[in-house]
């Protein structure tokens, strides 16, 4: 989950539902396959924010995903939906994968 | 005839003035007090009443037939507060915390698969109090620790008081100028704003009378509670403003403080004092109100 859109170089932004964007990151042996910025449908959303986000990762088919942190909804969410979550901070999306060693 | 007691910002006094002008009203009237604020109520603490007659409150809850599911997503995309999620093999997932019982889901699965359930959300009392010659009903709507939605809770509570049989129904309300505070006054011959000398009063006193106003609610009054902790004269202009009448000022008393730690109305703990003289003042033009 990111503010901006730059890439493997935006930086993951603190929260997860409310976050602009979603930067999706195809990763198959340490290489980055396809990469791609999606407007977080949550971003906008007047309330239940985190489960908005939640669906958008659910229909991309997004294994797991990184914020700097998480709401109690969008945990219990992600966990039902079978997608690993990471609390990550200040941190580019390439470092989060590193960090992550995906 | 409904009367209620709201003002905007918290704290300024509503429950105080509701209890009070309950106690006073009593004497005259057959009267059910109804306590709509579901998440704090406490006019039970200042009657020093024990909360009786429990009933639990419930809303919809959608429960899945997987067996009866075509899949097709339509659940999901009605929820308005995002308590459905679409799993990966496209099967609905429900979150309670989220679900506000509003039953689109229901009425859009066209495979019938959603089974109408039931979920508690809070619960509405139903107390006999005495206080002296004082005889009324108070009726109290709680809202269940951690839900979310309070609208359920709030008119079903107040459903409840308006079917006990009365002349009076004086509704207290929550704080703030949402939408279950103007479900909780709606339908009133007149709402009693209580207000402090305070810019925050004076600002949701404005709020207040607008949501009042777009209600029309057609006698608007004005209590200016703890008068003389700063200066009030902006509030009377602006009562004026609005076609508000400012029925009563009530001093920053020392009284009240104390029967507060006594858990007592003032009214029937002091009735010579100033203040108690003043409700009893209030109740008298309800009482021309009323007719």
């Amino acid at each position: 989950m990111s503010e901006e859109n730059r890439g493997l170089d935006s930086i993951v932004s603190h929260r997860f539902g409310r976050a602009k964007y979603i930067i999706i990151v195809d990763v198959e042996n340490s290489e980055v396959k396809i990469i791609k910025a999606e407007l977080n449908p949550g971003g906008q959303a007047a309330g239940g924010a985190g489960i908005k986000a939640v669906q958008k990762l659910v229909d991309e088919g997004v294994e797991a995903v990184v914020a700097g942190a998480f709401g109690p909804n969008a945990m219990t969410a992600l966990e039902n939906m079978g997608i690993k979550y990471y609390q990550l901070q200040g941190v580019t999306v390439k470092e989060a994968l590193g960090k992550l060693s995906l | 005839m409904i009367i209620s007691v709201t003002g905007g910002k918290g704290g300024t006094g509503k429950s105080f003035v509701a209890t009070n002008l309950a106690v006073e009203l009593a004497k005259k009237y057959s009267l059910v007090l109804a306590d709509l604020d579901v998440e704090a109520p406490n006019d039970h603490i200042l009657l020093g009443a024990k909360l009786q007659g429990e009933e639990q409150i419930t809303v919809m809850f959608p429960f899945i037939d997987y067996s009866k599911c075509i899949k097709c997503g339509v659940c999901g995309r009605v929820c308005d507060t995002g308590a459905m999620l679409i799993s990966r093999e496209r099967l609905p997932y429900v979150i309670p915390r989220l679900c506000s019982g509003c039953s689109a889901c229901y009425y859009a699965c066209p495979a019938k698969a959603i089974i109408s359930g039931k979920r508690v959300v809070g619960k509405s009392y139903i107390t006999p109090v005495k206080i002296g010659e004082a005889n009324f009903t108070l009726v109290t709507g709680m809202l269940n620790e951690g839900e979310e939605h309070v609208a359920p809770v709030v008119v079903r509570s107040k459903r409840r008081a308006l079917s006990a049989n009365a002349d009076l129904y004086l509704i207290d309300t929550a704080a703030g100028t949402s939408n279950t505070v103007a479900a909780a006054m709606d339908k009133s011959r007149l709402a009693i704003a209580v207000t402090e000398p305070t810019p925050l009063g004076l600002h949701d006193l404005e709020l207040i009378l607008t949501v009042a106003e777009a209600l029309g609610i057609r006698e608007k009054w004005v209590v200016i509670n703890k008068v003389g902790i700063g200066p009030h004269d902006e509030h009377v202009k602006l009562a004026k403003k609005m076609g508000a009448e400012v029925v009563a000022e009530i001093p920053y008393s020392r009284d009240v403080v104390e029967t507060y730690v006594d858990g007592a109305p003032i009214v029937a703990a002091r009735p010579d004092t100033e203040i108690a003289v003043t409700f009893k003042y209030i109740a008298q033009r309800v009482a021309e109100v009323t007719g």
